[in-house]
Order: structure tokens, then sequence, then C-alpha cells
């Protein structure tokens, strides 16, 4: 610490500060430009120039460090004319366009101006000129505003690690430009709009259409279309959001958001939100009122329980809903009807990483802070890119390799492309031998410890593959060896796991393989979340086998409060997979559905149509029609993200909460609903609010047990959340030898070498652009991301013969699609790529599934592609 | 006189390696390796009170003394051949007929230093410079004094030219690490310098063209021998290069410290046509100019400091009475505008808005108001700007039209040139007339 | 008069028939090579675009895209840089560039009337090139040579002490 005076007041501030950050320590303000929260110091604008004691010129108060002894002012008549004059400069070329500009109110030079006063207007010479873009979807330029502070462009490099735009041409002449001089075509994070002082960048969605101070109300909500849960800010006037905004240094996102969270809440006011029940007569589904709706689904289920038996019900949680909404759907399905049947999409690939990890390492291996990856000297990644399933994770990636960590990918690069050292991504099907020889490679180096003689006899027992496995990679071994040497060495590493390790090959295998990574070199595991929600709804207990709070499913009963216990089923639970097997079969007769799409979102889109068709009743809560919905007995209209109270636990474990903005459909939330069908099922508790529901969860789940309602405010509540961190540990750790890991079932395994050009694998593409349900029904996505496309590389295409824009038939096993081509840099040889967002054309139409025996996680089969040229 | 920069000059071939040699180059680096040690080199060049050519004048061994010092690894040699100062050609005469002395100069450093690796920055404007010192460097590397095992000694310097690309503010060396990273030439924050944590955020120096050629003869003789040359404050010979309303325009190695008397009259032969002298700006563009009372003001750090200006790089560019202020500074001021980086408010802005006020004068079409402002927009960017080239242009002015101020207003009020007869002037004579 | 010609380094006559394939790998190999001399790949953007720009004639924004590809900096900073430094041709040019000096130590020699002389006789303001594509014109800061000014470079020539007497033959020289 150092001792300085500023005005006179002695202030103390430590060794690194600025006197800027000294000042405010005190709330001594001085006014900025350039400099923002978050971003390195730059020193252009000049407008903080402060008098330092025995210093012969003004220094700027944003660069300049304390000292021991410094006699600061800030405010004196020589420094408010410097003030003025920087004022002057910057008027010089801006264009006092104030009444139809939207930063008008907000605008930080407006603001100064205010303050120091306006110049008299001495500029004789004509302003710059530059026409307004508004040719980009998103972000309109208007560079005669410009400054030049060049927050945009360093937070666009320095922050996003997107580089998209930059400060071109010199001195007078410079102004900020995408490469295009045109449109963005970049990421989309709008955080260059966040930075903008003046009105020089600035959103197009809410373009001349509302005056800062329109702005009627502000929730601090969390994000709703991923894992990661950054907060951020609804601003709304009536029922309609104007814009969310983040704020710089607040939450886990620090102030960043993704082209999601920023522009995609559009879709809460779309056209097609469903406004009242429906229940399907003859064949049509009309309008009824919600009691008629309610009593229906009550009669029906009672009806089914008694006419074959609680088992024949089963329900599907949601990723997207809030834990009082997910757990409201367990305790109407575990304790109301009494039925272990519930799970959820988070099947496909995160419950069951997550299960197999913490049996692995103790529940507390994949609970750790997201915003603590940057702090991490080296990272692996496996299994996706996580810039497009999680991109502000993906961000925190970029961010610690431009601090000098390392980074390891296997898989597809995608975003993380120009932020690392080893690309390991390998030809399909052989990512196995890739993580065999990291594992094999780390064993070696780091040696054994002991700590957990289960898995260790398991990496003992791997096979060292062989040349001919190693070159049918495609992975240079020597990067391999390299990479391992680096790996070796990390003090404080990350591994990021996504759903692509599990999708493909032995899922279980596979997962070992990292998991032994992250044990041999003892590093936090980060597990990629495409849902927001799906952490939350594994610790409320929408799985097959476990209970609130994650014990494991043990029939008898349990004690919910004084006098009051629940019982908890008997019958072992259903799994997702097991759900359309048992509509098949006829062992399942009702699925509850909740904010989910399983048509949709699940491989072999025949076979689940055809499973829930066989349904005696499907019950659908939604926002939206869906593919799902046409199959439904009932649709039950739900509210959006934007429209109810709840918390949301994130990919890290964090509990956050949601907020309610304004409701624009008259949908209800969904617990409320399911609470009221509960109440007509024999269920006693009733609840008056979110809030209420979240106590009993604190009553019954022994993670929460500890965990106060009002600790969640402000950055969340992290877990373990007060309460001892129960370990799984050893004794849970029961995988099936891995050695003889069985074939999975309709997968065909490649006989020797795949080479690449043989065969083409038809993969899903996850796209940054998309989350699914949500944001195809978003305008503002929609006009950057339009339409299906089947990705390829280079070389593919040209062994094809394919350009962009050509239009192919994609065919597999499954089925055939139409669909143009788009040629991208970083999809691997031996894959095409399709997204699974679009109606029209849809990924998992095109694809089987088989499961896998160990993790009992979704692997696709039937997805080599045929592709010709229409 | 004694050359030290520019010795073995009047052969032609002085630029080969083995004409370099057989002068007596490359002593100085067996010397060093063979007989001292690091520190030795660092207190030598101290003690030989070596101040940099660059512009600043700064103390050459101290920088290189807080550079050693810094744990950092590795270190990197960065040679500062941007010369883009207004009026400066005097390193281009080292780069062309020189080269070795350079190279010399920056191996011995990177001895001192331990550096491993060096740039030899060279502006764009002198295409076949880049040529020469690739020449020279391969020269260099084919009988050792480059490479990994530099005179069997286990000593490894590799060096390159990096080649700019046409902008002035390069030349600032933090300008320079940045454009030399293959960014923007937008000078950076200091601290940290780049003693510290200079390009890829590791130690390096920069320094000038005529610094490093000075290197060997104060190792081969003595920090002493040196300092014998010039003056106390300003030690050694100094390249001035000549250039304006002179007979003899042209680079002159002097002892600093010879008044400008010496240089104009006698060694350029005095004012073309035997005109009167109107003014000297002392060090390139950038530095104020001096009226002809200052004619004797001995040309050394101190002195020119002294009288309001600076040595700067040591461009002397004369000006005689056909020349119009008014017209120069107009011409110097588009100058700053044009090479202004654009990082910071005062310059980018006010260099832009001084050109056109004086361009209104210059034209006839500015009034008395016109004047006040301009001197209002150069006091609010003195002082205020990120780095010195801002600085620089509105201190030029100011002191311009305090010198010149009668002719300024001259333009002012009567809408033209005060000075005569405009067809006079030298550039409207052919090149025969002059003789 | 003089000059000081200097012979490589002069850009491929526009419009030459072109392998587009052989010249992407040629810079391909190229900047591989510059590459070894920084110890960051980035750094070697300066003297990838002159590569670029010595193969191509100019830096198209297809060149700059190539350019961004082969040294990983984004296109947008690849722009941001080239427009930075003046003396990157972001535009096709004519076949001989006049770079002409008119700063101060020029001026005072006349470089103003070199001026006038270039756009009475072609047409040619500072930027502009003429019909036939002979000429392009770039007013320049100081080059270097003011002991001999009014000083020029024509394409990678320096020609000092010009006058009105001598302008005219020294372009004659270049077709
Ligand atoms: C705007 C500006 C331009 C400069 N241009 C040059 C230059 O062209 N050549 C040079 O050697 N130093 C130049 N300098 C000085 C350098 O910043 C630096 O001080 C010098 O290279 C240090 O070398 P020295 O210590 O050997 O003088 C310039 C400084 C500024 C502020
Ligand atoms: S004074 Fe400012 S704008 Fe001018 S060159 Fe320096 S940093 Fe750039
Ligand atoms: S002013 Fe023209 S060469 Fe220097």
């Amino acid at each position: 610490m150092v001792k300085l005076t500023i005005n006179e007041q002695e202030v103390e501030a430590g060794r690194d500060s600025t006197i800027l950050e000294a000042a405010k320590s005190v709330g001594i303000i001085i006014p900025t430009l350039c400099h923002t929260k978050g971003l390195e110091a730059y020193g252009g604008c000049r407008m903080c120039l402060v008098q330092i004691e025995r210093v012969p010129r003004l220094q700027t108060a944003c660069t300049t460090k304390v000292n021991e002894g410094m006699v600061v002012f800030t405010e004196t008549e020589e420094i408010n004319k410097a003030r003025r004059a920087v004022l002057e400069f910057l008027l010089i070329n801006h264009p006092l366009d104030c009444p139809v500009c939207d930063k008008a109110g907000e605008c930080l030079l407006q603001d100064h101006v205010a303050r120091y006063g306006a110049s008299e207007g001495r500029f004789a010479e004509g302003k710059r000129v530059h026409p307004e873009n508004v040719n980009d979807p998103f972000i309109v330029r208007n560079m005669q505003r410009c400054i030049l502070c060049a927050r945009c462009t360093r937070m666009c490099g320095e922050a996003q690690g997107a580089y998209a735009i930059s400060v071109t041409g010199r001195g007078a002449h410079s102004f900020v430009e995408p490469f295009s001089g045109d449109r963005y075509n970049c990421e989309y994070c709008g955080n260059c709009l966040t930075v903008c002082p003046v009105g020089a960048i600035m959103s197009r969605l809410h373009r001349h259409s509302y005056r800062p101070w329109y702005v009627e109300k502000e929730v601090e909500t969390v994000c709703g279309f991923c894992g990661v849960g950054c907060t951020t800010f609804l601003q709304m006037r009536a029922a309609t959001i104007i814009r969310t905004l983040p704020k710089l240094g607040t939450g886990v996102n620090k102030g960043l958001l993704c082209v999601r969270g920023r522009f995609g809440y559009d879709y809460v006011e779309s056209e097609g939100r469903l406004k009242t029940p429906m229940i399907r007569v003859n064949g049509v589904l009309e309008p009824v009122s919600w009691e008629k709706a309610l009593a229906y689904i009550t009669t029906r289920l009672k009806d089914i329980a008694k006419r074959h038996s609680p088992k024949a019900i089963a329900a599907i949680a949601s990723g997207m809903c809030s834990n009082e909404d997910n757990y409201m759907l367990q305790k109407l399905m575990r304790f109301v009807i009494g039925s272990n049947n519930i799970d959820s999409t988070a099947r496909l690939s995160y419950a069951p990483a997550k299960t197999y990890i913490e049996k692995i390492f103790g529940t507390a291996a994949t609970a750790n802070n997201i915003s603590d990856i940057e702090k991490s000297d080296g990272i692996f990644t496996a299994g996706g890119d996580p810039t497009a399933i999680n991109p502000v994770l993906g961000i925190q990636i970029r961010s610690a390799w431009r601090r000098g960590a390392k980074v390891v990918v296997s898989g597809q690069p995608g975003g993380l492309g120009n932020f690392i050292d080893y690309d390991l991504n390998s030809v399909p099907l052989h990512e196995e031998t890739v993580l065999n020889t990291i594992v094999i490679g780390l064993a070696e180096m780091k040696g054994y410890t002991g700590k957990n003689p289960y898995i260790e006899k398991k990496i003992k027992a791997l096979r060292v593959p062989c040349e001919p496995e190693l070159r049918a990679t495609g992975v240079l071994l020597e990067n391999m060896e390299e990479a391992i040497d680096d790996l070796s060495r990390l003090k404080n590493p990350v591994v990021v796991v996504g759903p692509a390790l599990l999708q493909s090959g032995i899922p279980s295998k596979n997962l070992f393989l990292v998991a032994a990574i992250a044990y041999l070199i003892d590093a936090r595991v980060y597990l990629l979340s495409k849902k927001p929600n799906y952490r939350g709804l594994i610790d409320m207990g929408c799985v097959p086998d476990s209970i609130p709070g994650g014990l494991p499913v043990r029939p008898g009963q349990i004690k919910l409060k004084k006098g009051v216990t629940l019982t908890v089923p008997s019958d072992k639970g259903m799994n997702l997979f097991e759900m359309i097997e048992g509509a098949l079969d006829g062992s399942l007769k009702a699925l509850y559905v909740m904010g989910e799409n399983p048509v949709f979102n699940l491989p072999d889109r025949e076979k689940t149509e055809k499973a829930l068709k066989a349904l005696e009743l499907l019950v659908v809560q939604d926002i939206f029609m869906t593919e799902t919905t046409r199959h439904a007995h009932v649709v039950i209209p739900a509210s959006a993200w934007s429209e109810k109270d709840g918390t949301m636990t994130n990919l890290g474990g964090r509990i956050q909460f949601l907020r309610k903005g304004a409701a624009v459909s008259t949908g209800r939330s969904e617990w409320r609903v399911i609470a009221d069908i509960a109440k007509a099922l024999g269920m006693n508790e009733t609840y008056s609010d979110s809030k209420e529901v979240w106590e009993e969860i604190t009553q019954i789940s022994v993670l929460h047990s500890a965990s106060e309602y009002e600790e969640i405010k402000g950055v969340g509540l992290m877990w373990p959340y007060g309460s001892v961190q129960f370990q799984g540990g050893a004794e849970d750790f029961e995988v099936e030898g891995l050695e003889i890991l069985p074939e999975v079932p309709g997968r065909k395994t490649s006989e020797g070498c795949v080479v690449p050009g043989n065969k083409l694998y038809l993969l899903p593409e996850r796209s940054l652009f998309h989350s699914g349900s949500t944001t195809r029904k978003s305008k503002a996505i929609l006009s950057v991301s339009p339409e299906p496309y089947l990705a390829i590389n280079t070389v593919e295409a040209g062994r094809l013969g394919l350009c962009n824009d050509d239009t192919v038939w994609v065919k597999t096993a499954r089925g055939a699609a139409v669909v143009t081509v788009k040629i991208v840099m970083d999809c691997p040889e031996g894959v095409v790529m399709l997204s699974n967002t679009f109606e029209k054309v849809n990924f998992n139409a095109l694809v089987g599934y088989a499961v896998d025996p160990v993790l009992k996680c979704m692997v696709l089969t039937d997805n080599e592609a045929h592709i010709e040229k229409l | 006189m004694k050359n030290v920069i520019l010795r073995n000059i009047e052969n032609p071939n002085s630029h080969r390696i083995e004409e370099y040699i057989k002068a007596g180059g490359y002593f100085a680096i067996e010397h060093a390796v063979n007989e001292m040690t690091p520190r030795d080199i660092i207190d030598d060049i101290k003690k030989s009170g070596l101040r940099g050519r660059g512009g600043a004048g700064f103390l050459t061994g101290t920088k290189w003394q807080f550079a050693s010092l810094d744990p950092k690894f590795p270190k990197y040699i960065v040679c500062n051949a941007d010369e883009g100062e207004p009026g400066t050609f005097k390193d281009r005469v080292i780069l062309e007929r020189n080269p070795h002395q350079l190279i010399e100069g920056m191996v011995i450093a990177a001895y001192a230093l331990q550096s491993i690796r060096g740039y030899i920055y060279v502006r764009a404007e002198y295409p076949h410079v880049e040529k020469i010192l690739n020449e020279a460097i391969k020269e260099a590397y084919d009988k050792g004094f480059l490479g990994n095992d530099i005179m069997s000694k286990h000593f490894r310097f590799n060096l390159s030219v990096h080649r700019g690309a046409g902008a002035y503010i390069c030349g600032e060396e933090t300008a320079l690490i940045n454009s030399l990273e293959g960014r923007r030439g937008e000078p950076r924050i200091k601290p940290p310098f780049p003693v510290n944590a200079g390009a890829w955020a590791k130690p390096t120096i920069v320094n000038n063209v005529e610094t490093f050629a000075n290197i060997p003869y104060i190792i081969e003789t003595s920090p002493k021998a040196y300092s014998f040359l010039g003056t106390k404050d300003s030690p050694g010979t100094k390249l001035f290069c000549v250039s304006g309303a002179v007979n003899n325009p042209g680079v002159y190695e002097l002892p600093l410290g010879t008044p400008l008397r010496e240089i104009i009259y006698e060694h350029c032969g005095g004012i073309r046509g035997g005109r009167a002298l109107k003014g000297v700006i002392p060090g390139g563009l950038s530095t104020s100019i001096l009226t002809p009372d200052k004619i004797d003001c001995p040309m050394d750090f101190a002195n020119l400091s002294k009288h309001g200006s600076m040595l700067g790089s040591g461009a002397i560019i004369v000006l005689d009475d056909t020349t119009c202020i008014v017209k120069i500074y107009e011409r110097a001021m588009r100058f700053f505008e044009h090479e202004s980086c654009g990082k910071c408010t005062p310059c980018r802005e006010g260099t832009g808005w001084m050109r056109t006020i004086l361009g209104r004068i210059e034209d006839g079409m500015a009034d008395m108001e016109d004047l006040a402002t301009l001197e209002d927009a150069a006091l609010n960017v003195a002082g205020k700007t990120f780095c010195p080239l801002g600085e620089g242009a509105a201190h030029v002015l100011l002191s311009a039209m305090k010198h010149y101020r009668g002719e300024f207003e001259y333009h002012v009020k009567y809408k033209k040139c005060e000075v005569t007869d405009p067809s006079q002037r030298w550039g409207h004579l052919s090149m025969g007339e002059l003789d | 008069m003089d000059t000081m010609r200097c012979a490589a380094d002069t850009p491929a006559p526009l419009g030459a028939a072109k392998d587009g394939a052989s010249e992407s790998a040629m810079l391909k190999d190229k900047i591989k090579v510059l590459k070894k001399l920084y110890p960051h790949a980035r750094s070697v953007l300066l003297p990838a675009l002159y590569a670029a720009q010595q193969l191509y004639g100019w830096l198209s924004e297809d060149a700059l895209e190539e350019v961004s590809r082969l040294t990983g900096v984004s296109p947008a900073e690849v722009k941001g840089v080239v427009t930075f430094y003046s003396l990157f041709k972001t535009r096709p040019l004519g076949r001989n560039v006049i770079y002409l000096c008119t700063n101060v130590a020029c001026l005072i020699m006349g470089a103003d009337t070199l001026e006038d002389f270039l756009h009475n006789t072609y047409s040619l303001s500072n930027g502009e090139t003429t019909a036939d594509g002979r000429f392009s014109l770039v007013i320049m800061e100081c080059i270097g040579a003011c002991d001999k000014a009014p000083a020029m470079l024509v394409n990678d020539d320096c020609h000092f002490n010009i006058s009105m007497d001598n302008i005219r033959e020294i372009l004659d020289n270049y077709k």
C-alpha cells in the first residue's frame, strides 16, 4: 500500500493501482472516455488529465500508477481547460445529431460536455463525413460519431478474442471497421455495443424505437440460452423487452454476452407463442379453458395409473426450465404418482458424463467456477467447440491462452482455432487412439499417486496403440508428444468435456480416457452444457436413479418436514431411451413433457414419433407448437424464461436467480401448473410463490439444505451451497471393465484405418448462433443464420466437386435431405456436418442411435453419409 | 578532423566486409569477446558518456544497463533505422556506406546484453538499403560475426532486417516495436519501458543507427579517448545533415559542440546566392526554429535546449530570406497531420485543425481571430498528447509564431506573403543558374 | 541529376497471366520461411504483406484474406495494419509509381513546381493514376535525400536534384 494525497485528501491505494482507481476508491470521479473496466489502460482520449505536484505536464490518471507521497489534483482551472480542449477537439468531427441518436441520454460525450461546457464553435472547417452503415443485421455503425477511443476494438480483441473489427486508416482518417467494411460477419457477441461510449456502434434491433429514458423496468436475471448462466439485465417497457444488456464486471460473465444472449431474446415475443391450453379432439387440437385442460390431464393420469400402474407414466423434464419447475415435475412423478420414470435430454450426454466423473472424483469434481478458467495455466478440451456450445466459457479459454496458458484440443477446435497450442483433431472414430496415447504418455511422465487405485488399475490395463493405429488418427505423433509434455507440467489445469466426446466411438471409453487425463494432471473438470439448467434438473432429481440433492434412489420414506414424509417408489425408473422403447412395447402409456421437444432433439426421429403416437396420453407443456406437440393430446402454454421467477444452476454448480420481467403471453409458470395437477392428484402442500418451492427443496435435498434463498442474490450461490459436500468416491466407482467393453449395438466398427475421404460421417453442427427450439424463433438470430447448410471442408468438397451454395442430397441409412453446401475451414476430413436447428432439414431425422451400455448415454449410428450433387 | 562514424568513407567499396576489416573493422568485437565481460562493455559505454543519436539523447550505457538488469530472457536488440524525421539523411549514409560498423555495434551490444536476436528496422523509403544490409548481414554470417557460434565462442546472435511501410511514428521506439510485432504502429504506454518489456514483452533496447555505429570505436579505443571528442555534456562526433539554402548541403561528421555558424558558413559554404539567413531548424522538423541571432549556438544537447530547441537528429534545415515561414509551417503541419497515428485526441484532431487554419492564412483567407484560435489550439495540444509527435507539432508552430509573428500577421492583414517576389525562390530557377 | 537504381523487387506487371494456385503455394512457402525470423507467428505480418504485394502487384481484399489465413492474424486486423502504413498498395497502381517528396527541404527547393508539372503534363494528382496506366503519383513525406533535393523515387529507383529541366527526361525512361 502507498499513501498519496488527492485533492488534499489522504488516500491509501495498492502499489499497482492507477491514480484513477485510487481516486475512485475515495469517491473522486475523474472523467474518462477511453478507459473502461476490464480492458487494459489505453491513454488515448486524454480526458482524464490530472496535475501531479512537481511533474511539469498534466498526466493521464488512467495510466499513471500511484507513488508514495504523490500529490494529485483532479479539478483545477488548468485541468478543466485541458478537458474542455479535449472535448472541443472531439466535437470538431462529431456531428451534433443528438436528437436522432439513440445514445442521447446515456452518451458519455454528452455528459462530459454538459459538465465541462461546450466549446464556442471556433471550428470553421467542414466535418468529416462518413455514411451510416445499416447493412448489418445487428449492428449500425455511424463512424461520424466515433471518437476513436478504441474501446470496441479492444473489447473485440482483448476480451472477446474475435478480432473482428479494427481501427483502419491512420490519424484523423481512421475509423472502426470489420474486414468487409460493411457487414460484420463476426461472432456477433455485441460486446462492442456495451462499451461504445457514444452512438457510433449501436444495436439495430431497437434502432430509433426507444430512448434510454423510456426504460420502465430493469431486472437482473440470468441468460436462458446455455449452461454458463450469464448475468444480464432485461430492460422493459410495458410488456416488451427493449434490450438485454450485460453490465461490465458483473456476473460469471463479467459483462460479456454472446450473440444468443444479447440478440436472441425476441423469440419470447414471436407470434407463435401459445396462448391457451388445447386438447386434441378428433385429431385436432382445440382451445379449452385452463380448468378443463387440467381436469382432463388429472382424470387421464388417474385412469392410466389405475388401469396399468404408476410405472406406465413417465415425464421428461427440461433444461430450459427453472429448478422449481423441474423439482415440481419430479415431485409429481415420484412422490405423487409414484413413478421413478423421469429423465431429460441431459441423458444424451451431460447427465451420464456428470455422474461418471463424480463417481470417480467425488461430487465436487464438476462444480467449478467458470471465471477461474481464465486463471488456469493449461486447458485440455475434448468433444466440441466451447465457444459455440458455451460461448462465454469459450472466451475464458481464449483469454487464458492469451495470458500464456497452453491449450490442447482434441476434436474440432472451432472458435478456439487461433488460440491453441496443439490441435489434436483426429479422423472420425479415432479420437480414442489419441486420448489413449495421451493417457499412457501422461502416466509415464507423471507416475501414479495411488490416490485412486481403481482408476490407476484401469490406466495400467490400457493397451499402447500400435504404429498403424497412430498413423490412422491423422494426428502427428510428435504433436501428441509435445502436448503430453506440456500437459504434464501444468500446475492449475482445466479439462473441458463437450458432448461430441460421447457421441461416437465407445463413449464410456472416451470419457474414461478424458477422466484419466484429468486424474493424472489433477485438473478441474468442466462439462459443457447446451441448455441452461441441465445441472439444476439433475440436482432436482429429474433422473431415474436419484432423488433431489443427488442421493441414489432408495425405496422408502424421506422426511419433508415435521410429521410429513414422502415415499420414494421402489421400481427402477425408465431413462429417456427406455421411455421410447416402453412406449413402443406398450409398457409406457402416458408421458408428460415439460419444455422439451424429444421428436426434434433425439436422433432417429421416426422411432420417437412412432413411440409417441402409441401413447394413450401425451401432455406437452411448451411456449411454442413444436414437432412434439403435433402428437400431443394436451398442450399447455408455458411461460418463457423472461416471464418467471425461480433459480437456475449453471454448469459449474452456481445457483442464480431467474427474475420475472413482464409476461408477453398468458402462459403460466410450469411449476404452478404441475402443482395444480399434483394437488388434484392428492398432494397436500400449497405454494404461493417460487420461493416457497425453493424452501421445500432445501428441506428435502441434502445438497441444498444449508442454502438460504437470500444468499442467492448477487453473484449467486456456489456449490456446495454451505452444506457438507458428500463424497461419492471409490466405493461408488463401479464401471464395467473397460478392456472388455461390449461392442455398442448398431455401430459399425471401422476395420483398421478409416482413410480420410473413403467414408463420410454426418455429425451434428453445434452452431454459435443456434441453440435449437428457441433461437429458431428469433427473427434477429435468423437474420444472420437463416438456413440449414451442410458444412464440409475444402478437401472433401474438392473431392466431391462441390462449391459453396451447391445444392446436394445427403443420404444416410435413415433418410435423405436436400441442403446447400457451405465450405468451412475447421470441419475435419471425413466429416460433414448439419445443424439440428431448422424445421426444414434437421440432423436428427437422418441418423440413428444406440445406447452405451456403461454410461447409458446415446451414441450415433447410421451416420455414414453419401453426398450427391443435385 | 577525426572520422569515427564515416571512417573509410572515401573507399568506394566501404560497404564490403573485406574493406571494412582492412580498415580495422570487426577488431572491436574480437577485443570485446576475447578480453571483456559483458559488464565491462556496459561500464565502458557508460563511461564514454555516449548519448543516443535518435533524437532524445538518452545515455546509451544507462539504457543498456537497465536492460541487462532485467532477468527476463531472451533480450532483443533493435536498431532504429526508420530515419523519418524530415531533413534527416545521416543514417542513410551509414546504412549505405558503412553497414558493417552498424552490425559490429549491434553484435557488441548483443554480447553485452547476452541477447540472441536482433532486428534492423529500416524505413520503406530506403528500398535499396534493405538489400545492402541483407548482403552485409550475409557477409557477416559467412565470416562468423553473426550466427549460432560467433567466433567459436558459443555466443549466439542472429540478425535480420525488418522493413517498415511508411509511417513516421514508427521511429518512436514503442511504435516501432508494435510495428515489428506486426501491429499498427501506435506508441505504447510507458512504463513499462522497452528495456523491461519491449518486443514480445521481453527486455529490448532500441538504438539509433548512428548510436550503434559509435560503439566499435569506443570499444577499440577507450571511453576516455572517445570523450575527448565533443563536449563534456555531449561527447563524441555527430553526423550533421544539412539541407536547404546552403551551397554545399550534405552529411558532415563533426564533434558535438561545433558552432552552427561554422557548420553553415565553413563546412557548407554559406547561404546560396549569398542571401540572408532567415532561420535554422537545427534538429529536424520537430525541433523549434532558431532565429539568425542564434547562429553561434554550439550544436550539442545542452546548448540547443538552452536556446529553446533540440539537437534532435542533427538535421539542419537552413532557410534563407526567400522562404515563407507560413508556407513552411503549413507544410510541416501537413506532415504532422499525415503522420499522426490517431491514437490520442489532441494530436489526431488538433494537427488537422491547425493545418487548415494555416492553410487559410497562407491563402489569405484568415483574420486575426484565426491567428488567436491557431495559437490556442496549439496550446491545447502542447503538453497533452500521448507521445512527442503531437507535442512537437504544437511546439514548433508556437515557436515559429513567436519568432516570426510579423510574417503571420502580414499574411492575415495583406492577404499575401511578405517575402519578396516568390518567383525568386530557388525552386523556380533551374539548377544550372545556381552555379 | 543523380540516379540510384535498384534492380530487384519490382512487382510483376499487372494483368500478366498468372496461375493462382501456384502463386498461393509460393506465398505460403515464402511466409513459412519468413515466420522463422520472429518468435511469434503473427509478427510475420508486415513481411508477409510485402511478399503478397510483390507477388500480386497490390494488396486486394483477396490477398489480405490470404495473408490472414497464412499468418493467423484476423482479416480485420490485417486490414487495420495495412491501412495504417502509407506504402502498402491497397489499390492497383500504374506500371510506374512516382513517389515525390514535397517535405520542407524539397519544398524549399521547388518540389511544389514539380507537383504542378506532373499535374499539368500527366494530369496526375496525389494518389491518382494516368489513364494509360503508365504512372501513379504518391506524394511523400521526407524520403531522406534532403541534400539532393528535390528528390523522388520511381518504383525502387532514387532520383535526386530533380528540376523542371530533367524531370521529363527521367520519366521518359519509364514506359
Ligand atoms: C515521433 C518520433 C519519431 C522518432 N523517429 C526516430 C527515428 O526516425 N529514428 C531514430 O533513431 N529515433 C527516432 N525517435 C526516437 C526513438 O523513440 C528513440 O528514442 C531512439 O530510437 C532511441 O535510440 P537512441 O537512444 O540511440 O537515440 C523518434 C521519436 C519520436 C517521438
Ligand atoms: S501524439 Fe497521439 S496521435 Fe499523435 S502520434 Fe503520438 S500518440 Fe499518436
Ligand atoms: S524533405 Fe525531401 S528528402 Fe527530405
